[in-house]
């Protein structure tokens, strides 16, 4: 056999081996991405982003790896609160390793808290502008770790974490409209506690946002009295959401009977509405609660000079304060 | 009568591929290629000490530390079998001509494919014996860690009086980021890889005119092969995305002629903690076998003939 002969019987054996694998590599790679044992292939952007040695290692199967790296070196924009950087640095990594929660909630913790208090608290940058990066920066850390829900849809910890962002006291007034607001965080820790993973607490931060929501009352009562059902749930915010809320639904209500009948004593319950009542910051509704402390103090024979009511309240969260000067 | 009967291969197939898979390893093990594993312990024991600041909830604490040493150690691995697969392979023609072992060998009644065979599976069995060694350094150091990991969110639990579903819960899903079977898989994995490239470089080899030319090849096909699907796709759904035919051509050709490496690519996800089920990992293996065969096959074909 002549050396064309030889060469041409290889090539269509190599044609013909390929066409029996291809169909079986196929249908194994539509199965290992279903089973999201493979990614999708990576976007042109990201393969720019990560440079061309980086892209080559990351697409010769060491993706992961490549994404440890990039994790040091947003470390180090980090340090230097090079916050653009630390974004970009973190689209990356999330591209590389998308199952990974780790990376979804430090490049969440970046934007939405490091990020937005440094514009907070140190930039030089003029009042004006320095609100609109804090907010920027909310914002955007709020949209990462919603990319991050989406592509991690049944992961109870991201879930968890974006109630937490949405119900922070410091963060809320980045997204201007309190009730939508406290009905999103509501929403997200219900669906992080229907994954069947999340921790008890979970049900109780969902409770504690959605009685905070101007109209939702009801259904936040009806909440708050299946979790009490559980003595675990017992917590003191819960007990005293509980009350506020019954006293919305029947203003006759004794509250401060109510209170003393979850917390055992008159002066337990005292304390803790005393609490409950400097917590302006978190907007926490009130119905009942006044008259539940004049009436305790009476009770309590507390002095006038010493009456809760004396006492200066926390200013509730205002971004036209916070950014005044 | 006698002569013919001198010049018929003695023994059976495997034993001669056995002694010469061995041979091959001798040599190998000889390069002092097993000096690797001192940087590989030094890699699987510094991994431990990237501790980033924790974002997560404490019941995440010490995890990201597991994806490390995992990431690091099958990272490193992947590097090391595939540059020492092509390597080896392409070294072991070459210096058999040059230290005229082959025409020793070839002049006895060896035929090409068990000498052929034989070499591949001293590279193999190197490749087999260096994973082996890594992974159970691996292991041993994720064993340990994990169970560190393990003690410190118990104690966080118990302190934090979660109730004992959350705390089974919780001990599950540490010890999906410890050693597991999966992990193994994906070491099995790498294996499967870097055979599918050793097979290649033999068969580059058997008509290369240097050992540096099968190197660089072999390297390029390696990256190439991480876009192969991309080309597959390109072809097969050409019709949707409304290419032409040249396109699509090109698309056929790549796909039929390189192999698809995307595949193994689950190793990223044993990383982050997700089973490997062991059909997916079968089919790895046919598909890795079905390569190895079919390009010692090959290097056969292209090296029986050839005159030294």
């Amino acid at each position: 056999m002549k050396n064309w002969q030889r060469n041409g019987i290889l090539v269509g054996a190599i044609f013909v081996f390929g066409g029996l694998r291809l169909p079986f590599e196929a249908g194994l790679r539509g199965e290992l991405q279903a089973a999201h044992l493979i990614p999708q292939a990576l976007e042109i952007g990201t393969r720019d982003k990560i440079g061309q040695t980086s892209s080559a290692v990351a697409l010769g199967g060491l993706r992961t790896l490549v994404a440890t790296f990039l994790n040091l070196r947003a470390f180090g924009f980090f340090e230097a609160q090079r916050w653009d950087d630390v974004a970009d640095t973190f689209d990356t990594i999330v591209d590389l390793a998308p199952k990974t929660r780790y990376y979804w909630e430090a490049g969440t913790s970046h934007a939405a808290y490091n990020a937005s208090s440094y514009y907070l608290n140190q930039s030089t940058l003029p009042p004006l502008r320095r609100r609109e990066a804090w907010r920027a920066s909310v914002l955007r850390g709020r949209a990462f770790l919603e990319r991050g829900i989406k592509n991690n849809p049944t992961d109870w910890s991201l879930l968890r974490n974006l109630g937490f962002l949405l119900s922070d006291t410091n963060l809320f007034p980045a997204f201007r409209n309190p009730d939508e607001t406290f009905l999103a965080a509501a929403a997200a820790y219900r669906r992080s506690a229907a994954t069947g993973n999340a921790l008890p607490y979970v049900r109780r931060a969902e409770f504690i946002s959605l009685a905070r929501v101007t109209g939702k009352e009801r259904e936040a009562l009806a909440l708050g009295r299946e979790l009490y059902a559980s003595k675990e749930n017992r917590a003191p915010t819960v007990l005293l959401l509980l009350l506020v809320l019954e006293a919305h639904e029947n203003p006759a209500l004794d509250s401060a009977a109510r209170a003393v009948e979850f917390f055992g004593t008159a002066q337990s319950a005292y304390e803790n509405l005393c609490r409950y009542w400097l917590r302006t910051r978190e907007l926490f509704p009130i119905y009942g609660v006044a008259s539940a402390l004049e009436s305790l103090e009476r009770t309590l024979a507390i002095p006038q000079e010493k009456s809760i009511f004396n006492k200066p309240l926390q200013s509730r969260p205002d971004a036209d304060e916070w950014f005044r000067n | 009568m006698t002569g013919i009967q001198l010049n018929k291969p003695q023994g059976s197939h495997f034993g001669r591929i056995w002694v010469i898979a061995l041979h091959a390893f001798t040599q190998l093990v000889r390069m002092k290629v097993f000096y690797f594993l001192a940087v590989f312990a030094v890699i699987a024991i510094a991994s431990n000490f990237f501790d980033l600041p924790q974002h997560e909830g404490p019941e995440s604490v010490g995890i990201n530390v597991l994806r490390s040493i995992k990431s690091w150690s099958l990272g490193t691995m992947t590097l090391f079998s595939v540059v020492l697969s092509i390597v080896a392979t392409a070294l072991l023609l070459p210096k058999d001509v040059e230290d005229r072992t082959l025409y020793t060998i070839l002049a006895k009644p060896v035929p090409r494919l068990d000498y052929l065979a034989g070499k591949l599976l001293g590279v193999l069995l190197l490749v087999f014996v260096s994973l082996a060694l890594m992974d159970i350094l691996m292991t041993v150091v994720l064993h340990l860690r994990a169970g560190m990991v393990l003690d410190q969110q118990m104690a966080m639990a118990q302190a934090r009086g979660w109730p004992a579903e959350a705390i089974a819960e919780l001990r599950a899903d540490t010890a999906l980021h410890g050693p597991s079977w999966s992990l193994q898989g994906a070491v099995w994995a790498v294996f499967l890889r870097a055979s599918i490239m050793a097979s290649l470089a033999l068969l580059i080899s058997t008509f290369s005119t240097s050992t540096l030319f099968t190197t660089i090849i072999s390297f390029l096909i390696y990256f190439i092969g991480h876009f192969q699907a991309d080309a597959r796709d390109a072809y097969l759904q050409a019709g949707e995305a409304g290419q032409g035919m040249l396109v699509r051509g090109a698309g056929l050709v790549m796909s039929l002629v390189l192999p698809d490496f995307q595949n193994f690519n689950v190793i990223d996800a044993v990383i982050e903690g997700q089973a490997l089920p062991m059909v997916a990992l079968a089919k790895l293996s046919a598909i890795g076998l079905y390569y190895a065969i079919f390009f010692t096959g090959a290097s056969w074909f292209l090296f029986a003939k050839k005159e030294f």
